[in-house]
């Protein structure tokens, strides 16, 4: 079963969808390559989950058209676009054993038995679970149920693979490692997958390319170094990162951030009489009070383990700083902190826009 | 299966998949449709005609009954009213000021009772008209077998949810044996049964005591509560007889309180199945807190558990307000003038002479089942909310 | 912490210990008694005594005496009179001759029920054994009076009016209803109109039902009438003949009782994940195939439970074969509640009880029986 020898192509176009009043997906555009992986990123409400159940066909787009291989899918019953769905409860059906529940979709089509028994056997070998082909879900841990509703989507080998939230029900642990399996599963059989998920670690790890969508709108598309070192606007500045993206107040006037008297030096032009500056903590430094761009308090200083991160007030904003883990700093102490020119960024506070 | 023999078959779809197939999911294919509301259609219709059919007999009189089916209003045949003011006017007690009294009765005659071991007075006798008599029998008996039912059964249902019970079988045992020994001596032997009730009594509680350790085996709380649900089973037949004896010996036939007990008991395993399936749906924590703030466990039910329940307790209250509404065959063996339930009055109906006058029956009909479909309609707002269905899963 | 900055301790207000209520702490440390007391007491007092009560009553012939009740001790005689003697043909029904086609079938069943109880020695305990014995002769008693009297062509009594009732009439209200509440699952438009019209019945006064239907079936002044006399039927009167007469008791019954079935199997197939069904649509199944894959089995467990529900208060039935048709004709819509309660009212009480015990005796093994193997055997493949 590796290396599948279909992989569909995607297009959203201009898709909307709207509950009642409620504008849930507005302007959708999105074309994914074949044997791509795209993740849906995004905050619950974002209309992420609405996007892929348009694309399943499971809802009704209210306008646009959806496209798999350029056919029109818009108004096609799922059984028919040839995709396969894992949901994000799994839905496995309890009365069926595992075997019986990865077959059921060749069941439907009618397949003959021993056809199906070894194609059964195939996926299950796939996500490593053949031993338990006898058994029942309900006699399965998490990440064993979530194999088998991999294995029961993938035994059809599908043009696209729809995948919604598989890993939120897992503890922690077991998601970095089922990450790690996915990814290699979706690098072996090539298969072209739409992935949703509002865990930014998920969408950095695994795409080829991250589509982040906020109250419907798509904020920004590109790869994850892209979306890290080149957000779009405030809101994916903030939403990527861990620790997220400090933000400072000010205004912006030519080449110059001016906030709370201090002026710093920018590569960005433009007037903002409301801007905001981000810089990512690990691109500051702490130092005495006198050498650093701002200085200020420290609000608190966290030991991370392989670093310290000091947060330190700077008028009514505060600013994260990545430390060495042997800095003894003391709440209330005085510190400066030193930003690299050429890793801030300047967005304008009233719509949120990068500035450039 | 080739690569493209099952994709984008859809894009033409042909008739029979038009007809037969669904256009999209949470829609249904126009046959599907046209079978779906025929067939709901029909069985609507068969739900509603005899309801209809009643409730326009009722308008009817003699010759428009008795001649053949009539069936629209008006149309067919000239509704009149008839058997309504034959119901209500033509006994001539059925006035406003009967009413009042009637009520002052119902409470005169509860004093009476309460009193009765002490001072022997006399009860009013009823003088209102039939129907209003009935009615309000069925009333005032159905609410107080109701809120008594709810309120033990609740309690019980509640304790079996958060107390862990252990009687000993072996107790249990004994307690039934002596009552089969009591029974015995009443009826074969012929003591009196406050004396050998007491005298069964007394020996219980003594044996309790002296066998206090010898039983190992106790029922759980499971058991507890099968065993209150499994009451249902009992055939009311079986228990009516001994039930009349009891209500015979200790005067009290023909009274409301006699009908508002076994009415309370013969509803209380629905309200103790139900309410303790929502009581364990409560989250423990909240009691568990209130405790630590020092209310006993009587304050925490009544503030803090039934408010929580409100909808549950609403739809265990409307549904035993209609069974104790619906109840015929405790009425029938114990209640004969004064404490008439409209079931009864509707059953009296159908002796007489001249055969059932059913206009005027119909009458009555249509007064006793409008309440309950009030309270139906009612119910079916908190079924719809999916209230009482954890309890079926259960 | 750093001396110098000025901490605030918060100032507790002594609360001390509350005042010690002896007896309402007493009370509390009680609360498991009081709370099921009430409770336990009405339903010994009012279930339980009457019911051994009633043991006497069967066991004895009752007189009312110028000074209360009379018992005089009779053994079996009130129970054998119903298997042997005077009330034989009234309950069981004739039992004589028994045709060839009759005995084949008996042998039959009698010969399945021995093989199973034969099978499940194997993985049962000895209390489980019990049981199956139990069951297995309640089957074969009702098995011999079913051959020799229905099979063979003769007339049945008060027990089978009562079991035809029972089975009969629940498989016929469960595919009813279960039918009724998947239509309603569909969606449809007004699916709360027919919601609340279909519940209603339920919730009709038995007695009036039983009028209703009474008015409704009268071949001679009911709406029927005229298509009856279009059908060439004018001159049949259900109430007549003895197996129409109790399949009209039936359908008034059923109209009664659907509306529970459907509630509940309504609730049931709503509650399904719409997960699972939609995941089963996107892997490609059509909907006959998602109501046999998957709906149907995870309805199961809770339609054994309402299907037996539904039994329990079907051996109970009274107030309609009463109102309908009096018992008649003759005794052949008589339900055992019913035989009882007319016994009762000629005065006999001691074969009224024996009666009652006997229905008593047949719900319970029937309905237990039931409970165990098929209840309990959904639930647990089920894996609740």
């Amino acid at each position: 079963m590796q290396g599948f020898d279909r992989q569909a192509a995607v297009r959203f176009e201009n898709v909307e969808k709207s509950f009642g009043d409620v504008k849930v997906l507005r302007n959708f555009d999105l074309e994914v390559q074949p044997g791509e992986f795209v993740v849906l990123l995004g905050a619950s409400g974002s209309g992420k989950t609405t996007a892929l159940r348009i694309l399943s066909g499971l809802e009704k787009p209210s306008g646009g058209q959806v496209y798999i291989d350029e056919e029109n899918v818009t108004d096609v019953l799922p059984k028919y676009r040839d995709i396969s769905m894992v949901f994000q409860s799994y839905a496995l059906y309890p009365h069926k054993t595992v075997a019986d529940n990865i077959s059921f979709p060749l069941k439907v089509r009618g397949m003959a038995k021993s056809d199906m028994d070894a194609a059964t056997l195939s996926a299950a070998k796939q996500v490593q679970i053949e031993d338990l082909l006898a058994r029942y879900p309900r006699e399965l841990s998490g990440g064993q149920r979530q194999r088998v509703a991999l294995a029961r989507a993938i035994i059809r080998q599908p043009s696209v693979f729809l995948m919604d939230e598989p890993l939120s029900n897992l503890d922690a642990k077991l998601r970095g490692h089922m990450r790690a399996q996915l990814k290699h599963m979706q690098k072996s059989m090539g298969i072209t997958t739409i992935y949703v998920t509002h865990d930014q670690i998920e969408a950095m790890t695994l795409a080829h390319r991250v589509a982040i969508l906020e109250k419907g709108v798509l904020q920004q598309l590109a790869t994850p170094a892209e979306i890290y070192n080149n957000p779009a606007n405030l809101f994916v500045a903030q939403f990527i990162g861990s620790p997220p993206m400090n933000v400072v107040h000010g205004s912006l006037n030519g080449g110059q951030f001016t906030t709370n008297g201090v002026a710093i030096q920018t590569s960005v032009t433009g007037q903002a009489v409301k801007a905001i500056m981000g810089v990512r903590p690990e691109d500051c430094s702490i130092a005495s009070s006198t050498e650093g761009t701002l200085s200020g308090e420290i609000f608190t200083n966290e030991l991370i383990g392989d670093h310290a991160l000091v947060t330190v007030d700077w008028g009514n904003d505060q600013i994260s700083v990545k430390a060495p883990k042997d800095f003894a700093g003391e709440q209330g102490d005085k510190v400066g902190v030193i930003i690299h020119r050429d890793s801030l960024f300047v967005f304008d506070e009233s719509n949120g826009q990068r500035m450039r | 299966m080739s690569k493209t023999s099952y994709r984008f078959q859809k894009s033409q779809r042909t008739l029979m998949q038009q007809m037969f197939e669904a256009p999209a999911i949470g829609k249904m294919s126009p046959m599907a449709k046209i079978l779906a509301y025929t067939l709901l259609g029909v069985w609507s219709f068969f739900v509603l005609f005899p309801i209809y059919w009643v409730v326009i007999t009722s308008f009817k009189d003699m010759t428009t009954v008795n001649q053949g089916p009539f069936y629209i209003p008006f149309i067919d045949f000239q509704p009149t009213l008839e058997a309504w003011r034959s119901q209500f006017n033509e006994d001539p007690f059925c006035t406003v000021s009967a009413i009042g009294r009637q009520l002052w009765l119902l409470v005169y005659n509860s004093a009476v009772f309460v009193v009765s071991p002490v001072v022997a007075l006399n009860p009013m006798e009823p003088q209102i008209c039939k129907i209003y008599l009935a009615f309000t029998n069925s009333f005032v008996i159905s609410i107080f077998s109701t809120g008594l039912c709810v309120l033990v059964g609740s309690m019980a249902a509640y304790a079996l949810a958060r107390i862990q019970y252990a009687p000993r079988f072996g107790n249990i045992m004994i307690f039934v044996l002596l009552l089969i020994i009591v029974i015995f001596a009443t009826t074969y032997v012929g003591a009196p049964w406050w004396a050998s009730s007491s005298v069964g009594l007394a020996l219980f509680f003594f044996l309790l005591r002296a066998l206090r350790g010898y039983f190992k085996m106790s029922l759980k709380n499971g058991d507890i509560l099968f065993w209150i649900i499994s009451q249902r089973i009992l055939p009311p037949i079986v228990v009516v007889i001994p039930i009349y004896v009891m209500f015979q010996a200790v005067g009290m036939l023909d009274t409301h309180l006699a009908l508002i007990l076994l009415y309370a008991v013969a509803n209380m395993p629905i309200v103790v199945w139900l309410m303790y399936d929502f009581f364990t749906n409560l989250p423990i924590e909240l009691e568990e807190s209130a405790q630590l703030d020092g209310a006993t466990r009587l304050r925490v039910f009544w503030e803090i558990v039934l408010p929580l329940t409100r909808p549950g307790l609403a739809a265990t209250t409307l549904l035993t307000l209609v069974l104790c509404w619906n109840e015929y065959l405790f009425a029938v063996f114990l209640a004969t003038v004064k404490v008439q339930t409209m079931p009864i009055m509707v059953a009296a109906k159908n002796t007489g002479e001249k055969g059932i006058l059913w206009w005027e029956m119909c009458a009555i009909i249509v007064v006793m089942i409008i309440p309950v479909i009030i309270m139906a309609i009612l119910l079916t707002r908190f079924i719809s909310k999916g209230v009482l269905m954890g309890a079926v899963k259960g | 912490m750093p001396s110098n900055t000025t901490s605030r301790q918060p100032t507790f207000i002594s609360a001390g210990v509350t005042q010690r209520n002896r007896l309402g702490e007493w009370v509390d440390r009680h609360s498991g008694t009081f709370f099921i007391a009430p409770c336990a007491t009405l339903i010994l007092i009012f279930a339980i005594f009457p019911t051994i009560y009633s043991i006497f009553f069967a066991v004895s012939r009752v007189r009312f005496t110028g000074d209360g009740l009379k018992f005089r001790y009779v053994g079996l005689r009130n129970f054998s009179k119903q298997f042997f003697g005077s009330s034989e043909v009234h309950f069981l029904g004739r039992t004589d001759p028994v045709s060839i086609f009759g005995y084949t079938i008996f042998v039959i069943i009698v010969v399945a029920l021995l093989v199973w109880l034969w099978r499940s020695q194997k993985h049962t305990t000895w209390v489980g054994m019990i049981g199956r014995t139990i069951s297995a002769a309640m089957a074969i008693f009702l098995s011999w009076i079913l051959c020799a009297s229905f099979l063979s062509g003769n007339a049945i009594g008060t027990l089978y009016t009562t079991l035809f009732y029972v089975i009969i009439g629940c498989t016929l209200q469960f595919v009813i209803g279960t039918g009724l509440a998947f239509l309603c699952s569909q969606p449809i438009s007004g699916k709360n109109f027919f919601r609340v019209v279909f519940f209603i019945p339920l919730m009709i006064t038995p007695l009036g039902v039983g009028y209703a239907m009474r008015m409704v079936a009268d071949v001679t002044k009911g709406p029927f009438e005229p298509l009856l006399g279009f059908l060439g039927l004018s001159e049949w009167i259900w109430s007549v003949d003895a197996w129409s007469a109790r399949f009209v008791m039936m359908v008034g019954d059923s109209w009664q009782w659907i509306p529970f079935i459907f509630i509940c199997m309504l609730a049931a197939l709503e509650n399904i994940p719409g997960d699972h069904v939609e995941a089963a649509q996107v892997d490609g199944a059509s909907s006959p195939q998602i109501f046999r894959e998957i709906i149907w089995p995870q309805v199961l467990p809770v339609a054994a439970t309402v299907l037996l529900i539904r039994m329990i208060e079907a051996f109970k039935i009274v107030d309609l074969p009463n109102i309908m048709t009096g018992g008649g004709p003759g005794t052949a819509t008589e339900s055992m509640t019913l035989q009882s309660m007319y016994i009762w009212r000629a005065n006999d009480m001691g074969s009224s009880a024996a009666i009652a015990y006997l229905l008593l005796i047949l719900t319970v093994v029937v309905c237990a029986s039931f409970f165990n193997y098929v209840v309990l055997g959904q639930v647990k493949k089920a894996g609740a």
